[in-house]
């Protein structure tokens, strides 16, 4: 009963947000904003600051360490090796994607519930609150996820057509699955969880976009952690960054759960 | 058979009571209206009955599950209709009753939205968007929700609230529909004329419960059993005849009307129309003496405003 309950609200969720203009738009237009700026930036580094940018401390650290992971990255000239850096940044680049739509989309998701007085209605059926809150999370986090895989094809393909194409194999590595596959679901479903949640306190969209604001500044301190050298995400790394972010899921439904307030909910909503 | 049972079921609101020691009864199969002013608990009642919020004190039984307790099973069982009908503009009529029913257990949900699309008139609408859809519509589709899945008790919140008459008069008529089904409907309205026709029994609720009874028995307990005489016209020949009578326990003239009080009215009504002839009256009509509810429900009212001042 309970995977056809969260069916059936996923297919409705999705029915909604694909008819939205606002919410169709955001899905497909910020992910090749993010993709595109971050190959704009690299491009520009490349082309302007180029070997220079290596001298510096913090390149040159974060330098050593993908030397460490990857030793074939010391045989290319300075600017590739440069090229390679940054490239390899992009996968943590890409958990910005399902991040930035979980503010926007799922902050909306009980909000606007409550407001249109759909919300007390549903609340008088046999729908559990986990399989409610865990619809909502997965209806925004599928399509956030697939947008992601699909900018992670596009930025290879332009790196590709950028002349870029031979360095690709020092980016695609073991450590790009993982966080495609691995860790990006699970900060997925973490940031619509955070911003059911988030949606689910809040007395109005702005406070609990307010709310929600601060699950970005993880995924912010994973690329400043990676690019200046402190940590370098090996693949083991990565697997173990996956599995807390996955218990993490599942102690946020647990905790989703119990925030969502039924009865507050249907006295202090009209 | 009772399938609404309430003991002392009490609701505050930090200091404030919305409901206080409600205790009252259902019989399966029965109207009951739901009369009260605005803030005086009608919707917490609902609320309450249906598991949606808890009770601060007391508790309730409907269809044999603790309201505060079983809430998931109560909720297979019951049927809501809220104040704001509270529906997805942007999905059609059918995909909003088919994400309902999905919600329910053993509900085959394709046909049961056939069925109550048809019986709210909206089958030819089925697939148009309930944004564009009128109050009435949406009111309709509404019920429909609340009945999809086939409940054993029906909740109703001022579903006639801001609709126009046409629209007031279609949801109405479907209410009255849903009664001869047999259906258990508890309804909270505002509209006493809208109670009068479709409820069985009224309750007159402001925080506590203030008066339980069949419309009839209301009027009988604030006014008295009266009798109309409608004449051609009245004279003294006529009130002289009349207020002679030994049964005419009260008598009042109101312009070609004789309004009066009698023992037994039934058994009297004949004697008293052969008084009148013989004292030459000419007798257009006899009929009993109508007081709207509405007059009861503000003598109620007011009665209960006088005792908390």
């Amino acid at each position: 009963m309970s995977r056809r309950r969260i069916r059936n609200i996923l297919l409705k969720e999705w029915t909604l947000l694909f008819t939205d203009l606002n919410s169709a738009f955001l899905i497909t237009l910020v992910p090749f904003l993010i993709v595109g700026q971050g190959i704009l930036y690299i491009w520009l580094a490349s082309r302007f600051a180029g070997e220079s940018m290596l001298t510096t401390q913090v390149f040159q650290t974060a330098l050593q360490k993908l030397v460490e992971a990857i030793p074939r990255v010391a045989q290319l000239p300075g600017n590739e090796q440069l090229i390679v850096l940054l490239l390899s940044q992009f996968n943590f680049f890409l958990l910005l994607i399902p991040t930035m739509i979980a503010i926007s989309v799922a902050t909306f998701s009980i909000v606007d519930e409550k407001l249109s007085g759909s919300l007390e209605a549903l609340l008088a059926t046999p729908v559990r609150t986990w399989e409610l809150l865990l619809g909502k999370a997965l209806a925004g986090a599928i399509p956030a996820l697939v947008v992601t895989w699909l900018s992670a094809g596009v930025f290879l393909v332009v790196v590709s057509g950028l002349g870029w194409g031979h360095l690709t194999g020092f980016v695609v590595t073991a450590g790009w699955f993982l966080t495609l596959f691995l860790l990006t679901p699970a900060v997925a479903i973490l940031s619509f969880m955070l911003g059911v949640t988030g949606s689910s306190r809040a007395k109005d969209a702005r406070s609990a976009q307010n709310t929600v604001l601060v699950i970005i500044l993880p995924v912010l301190a994973l690329i400043g952690i990676q690019i200046t050298g402190i940590i370098w995400f090996t693949p083991s790394l990565i697997l173990v960054l996956a599995l807390v972010i996955g218990i993490a899921d599942f102690i946020s439904l647990r905790a989703a759960v119990r925030l969502f307030r039924r009865e507050s909910i249907v006295v202090q909503w009209r | 058979m009772v399938i609404i049972e309430t003991f002392g079921l009490s609701r505050h609101f930090g200091k404030t009571a919305a409901v206080e020691d409600l205790t009252l009864t259902i019989e399966a199969g029965e109207v009951l209206g739901f009369l009260g002013p605005n803030g005086a608990g009608k919707t917490t009642t609902i609320r309450m009955l249906a598991g949606m919020i808890a009770p601060t004190k007391g508790y309730a039984i409907v269809a044999g599950h603790r309201t505060d307790r079983d809430v998931e099973q109560l909720h297979e069982i019951i049927g809501i209709l809220t104040q704001t009908p509270g529906l997805y503009d942007r999905l059609s009529a059918r995909r909003n009753l088919e994400y309902f029913a999905s919600f329910y257990p053993s509900v085959e949900a394709q046909s049961q939205v056939e069925k109550y699309l048809k019986l709210m008139g909206l089958w030819e609408r089925r697939d148009g968007k309930v944004g564009t859809f009128s109050k009435g519509m949406k009111q309709r589709l509404a019920l429909a929700r609340a009945l999809v899945h086939e409940p054993k008790v029906l909740f109703l919140d001022e579903p006639t609230a801001g609709l126009d008459p046409e629209a007031a008069g279609e949801v109405r008529q479907l209410i009255r529909t849903l009664r001869e089904e047999g259906r258990t409907i508890f309804l909270s309205t505002h509209n006493l004329t809208e109670a009068e026709v479709v409820c069985s029994r009224i309750a007159v609720i402001h925080t506590r419960l203030l008066a339980l009874d069949t419309p009839e028995q209301l009027r009988r307990r604030f006014f008295r059993h009266q009798i109309v005489v409608q004449l051609e016209s009245l004279d003294s020949r006529v009130t002289e005849a009349v207020k002679n009578l030994p049964f005419v326990q009260e008598m009042r003239e109101e312009g070609s009307q004789l309004v009066l009080e009698l023992t037994d009215p039934e058994r009297n009504r004949p004697e008293l129309v052969k008084a009148i002839v013989e004292a030459v009256g000419r007798v257009i009509g006899v009929s009993e003496k109508q007081y709207p509810l509405e007059e009861v429900y503000l003598r109620l009212i007011r009665e209960e405003k006088g005792n908390e001042s």
